[in-house]
């Protein structure tokens, strides 16, 4: 006979990609990379909630240029997902994407209980409008405080400032806000003072798509269902982030030429 | 993803005499990446640490080469066999800064999937098979701990199972230790750890995997999480600091038979209401002797020994529902049993009487060597007897000879068969089984 038809009662966790679609993320192939980093993501991602039975995984989908616009409004699990193309076109309306995120994770809509949700900024410039008042709606939100945000900057024209003050401070201090690795324009090392609560410099497809696959696994993983925890780990926030993707040697051509 | 080490190679290591092969990636977290490799002929897993991993755990090396030297505790683990480290032709095949190092075992074979899908509830899986499992994994941690190790890190991520059969493996044991020693890092997995270790009063060792060993058998009986009651719901944002209260401040048990005030609530925590009453009550003293008393004694909490007799006993009594066919596990003392599923009543079911214990006569239940002889250690894996449903003919319960040797059945009737290896007889005129281990009677 079987088990009965019970299982562990579950909660949703948002994961919402805010993505800039200014009219720069068309030069280069950077919006492609996008939209594929993200496509090749998402098999990763369904294993990732299958495995987690505490976490109902739910994506959503902000895109801004000239406005700011539900890319995938309807929160959806990420074993039904088909993610459609962004397009790119126009300038970079992030104040209001930070305010339509905002009103999403408002309760209601947003649910009594939850797991912390996922923010994950992906941007290649410089806000338009006015982030200042974007981010403090953003951050009115109990729930956006309480969210795991992850800020991604393709390439080396993205404001990292605005980036690192999306994500809050780095508690655990190293380099100035804004400062990132790599960020001077020669071929990142990513080897030290990388941290997932600093913006994460994708300097090319290869990079980014390393960046979207933690983001949609390890740190989906982190926010649901705790991972093992070792001694000494330093200070902890609401979630404890998970290593960021291990650097990689290209000891051969087989991954792809750089993009941008 | 891209593998540290390259796929197709064949990589020349330290820790083993021929060359191994890389065939393919399996997979990879944060610790490191598991790939499938060839060694003279034959396959095995390989799993490479990641710099931060190694950094990390400083004592890493010494533990696994440690582990290797003590051999597997028994066949449930997936137990380190070398320690590899690259040779210098390999060197400048890894794409790691760091070379590091792994280790070879055995790989996991097909027909075992994640303990996760199980409380996910994807699987198809019986509570026979459940119990099976719940068994094999007390008795894979008494065999560790009685080799003077420690796990420390048992949680859902590293166990597996074969739904079939029950049968389990445990993976990951790069944590193992000399219980007490504490050459390692590594404290254990939020919403398994023993409130004192998430708390930091204490180092993981033998004790807290006893926590979490209970947590595990509980989270496979019932598909909840024993300390998740209404204490839960009143929390918004389930985050780490939420985590610590509910496992580490302020634990509470579910089923606390003396404060209340954290039961499951009958909506969000339905599976545990449904389940726990399936259980007999040795199994649910067991719980609360490890979630009450021992929440803040680690001595108090139920030692390994004690999870294998209960569960085995429970095994012993499985019967099925006459009205709904549901398992059912009545004590042979309960007056007027009903059947958890469908509320009917349960008739007193045939038993088999043995040397040592009761064992129901319902299809599936199995006589084992230690129903014959105390000083035997329980184990299922050897089973002698299998209570069987004749193929057609239904409603027909047979005993079929599992054993190498022949038994003599002695009918109602007078009549003397034997039953030789691999036979099965009808149970409804048997009276008695003369085995060499002892004899099987039945109620006249």
């Amino acid at each position: 006979m079987p088990f009965p038809n019970v299982r562990l009662a579950n909660r949703p966790l948002h994961f919402i990609y805010i993505c800039d679609c200014s009219g720069s993320m068309a030069a280069q192939g950077k919006i492609q990379a996008l939209n594929q980093a993200i496509r090749q993501s998402l098999p990763g991602m369904a294993e990732v909630a299958r495995q987690n039975p505490e976490a109902r995984v739910l994506v959503r989908a902000v895109s801004f240029a000239d406005r700011a616009a539900w890319h995938l409004q309807q929160p959806t699990e990420v074993q039904q997902l088909q993610w459609l193309d962004l397009q790119a076109g126009g300038i970079t309306a992030m104040g209001e994407a930070l305010e339509l995120v905002a009103a999403a994770l408002q309760s209601p809509p947003m649910e009594e209980r939850a797991l912390p949700p996922v923010l994950v900024l992906i941007s290649d410039g410089q806000p338009t409008d006015d982030f200042d008042a974007g981010l403090a709606a953003l951050m009115r939100q109990p729930w956006a405080q309480k969210a795991v945000r992850l800020a991604i900057a393709m390439g080396h024209d993205a404001d990292t400032e605005v980036l690192q003050q999306f994500i809050g401070s780095d508690p655990g201090g190293g380099l100035p806000a804004g400062e990132i690795p790599g960020a001077s324009g020669r071929k990142p090392l990513h080897r030290s003072g990388r941290s997932p609560r600093r913006p994460l410099q994708a300097s090319n497809a290869t990079s980014l798509a390393q960046y979207i696959q933690w983001a949609s696994t390890a740190v989906v993983g982190a926010a649901s269902m705790p991972a093992s925890r070792m001694a000494g780990s330093g200070p902890q926030a609401n979630i404890p982030l998970p290593d960021l993707p291990p650097t990689l040697m290209d000891l051969t051509d087989d991954v792809g030429p750089l993009v941008w | 993803m891209t593998w540290i080490l390259p796929e197709g190679a064949s990589l020349d290591l330290e820790g083993i005499s021929s060359p191994l092969q890389v065939l393919r990636g399996l997979g990879g977290g944060s610790q490191g990446q598991v790939f499938e490799v060839e060694v003279a002929g034959e396959r095995l897993a390989l799993k490479w640490y990641l710099p931060a991993c190694i950094a990390r755990d400083p004592h890493l090396k010494r533990r696994l080469g440690e582990s290797i030297r003590a051999t597997a505790p028994s066949e449930a683990f997936l137990w380190p066999l070398a320690l590899v480290t690259p040779g210098p032709g390999a060197l400048p095949l890894l794409r790691l800064g760091e070379p590091g190092f792994g280790y070879l075992m055995e790989l996991r074979p097909p027909g075992f999937v994640g303990a996760h899908e199980h409380v996910g509830g994807h699987l198809a899986i019986g509570l026979l098979q459940v119990l099976r499992a719940s068994f094999s994994l007390a008795e894979a941690f008494h065999a560790l701990h009685l080799k003077g190790l420690c796990y420390k890190d048992i949680s859902l991520g590293n166990l597996f199972l074969e739904p079939s059969s029950g049968r389990i493996l445990i993976c990951d044991n790069d944590n193992v230790d000399v219980d007490g020693r504490d050459l390692g890092s590594v404290l254990g997995t939020p919403g398994f750890m023993a409130p004192e270790i998430l708390m930091g009063r204490a180092r993981p060792g033998a004790n807290s995997d006893l926590f979490s060993l209970a947590v595990l058998i509980f989270r496979l009986l019932t598909r909840h999480d024993p300390l998740r009651g209404r204490r839960e719901l009143v929390i918004r944002c389930l985050d780490e600091p939420a985590r610590r209260r509910l496992y580490g401040e302020d634990p509470l048990f579910i089923f606390d038979p003396v404060d209340a005030s954290n039961r499951p609530d009958p909506i969000e925590h339905a599976a545990a209401l449904i389940t726990w009453p399936i259980y007999p009550e040795p199994i649910q003293r067991l719980f609360e002797q490890t979630f009450c008393a021992g929440m803040q004694e680690p001595q108090l909490r139920a030692l390994t020994g004690q999870w294998m007799a209960a569960l085995a006993a429970a095994l012993d009594q499985r019967q099925l529902c006459g009205s709904c066919g549901q398992e059912t596990f009545p004590a042979p003392s309960e007056p007027a049993p009903l059947c958890w599923s469908c509320g009917c009543p349960l008739p007193p079911p045939t038993r088999l009487r043995l040397p040592h214990g009761l064992v129901t006569a319902a299809a599936g239940n199995e006589l084992h060597p230690h129903h014959f002889d105390r000083l035997l250690s329980l184990r299922l894996d050897q089973p002698l007897a299998r209570v069987e449903a004749h193929p057609s003919a239904g409603g027909l319960l047979g005993l079929r000879n599992l054993s190498d040797q022949a038994w003599r059945a002695e009918l109602n009737t007078g009549q003397q068969l034997v039953l030789g290896p691999g036979q099965a007889c009808n149970l409804a005129p048997l009276v008695r089984l003369i085995t060499p281990s002892g004899a099987v009677e039945l109620p006249c």
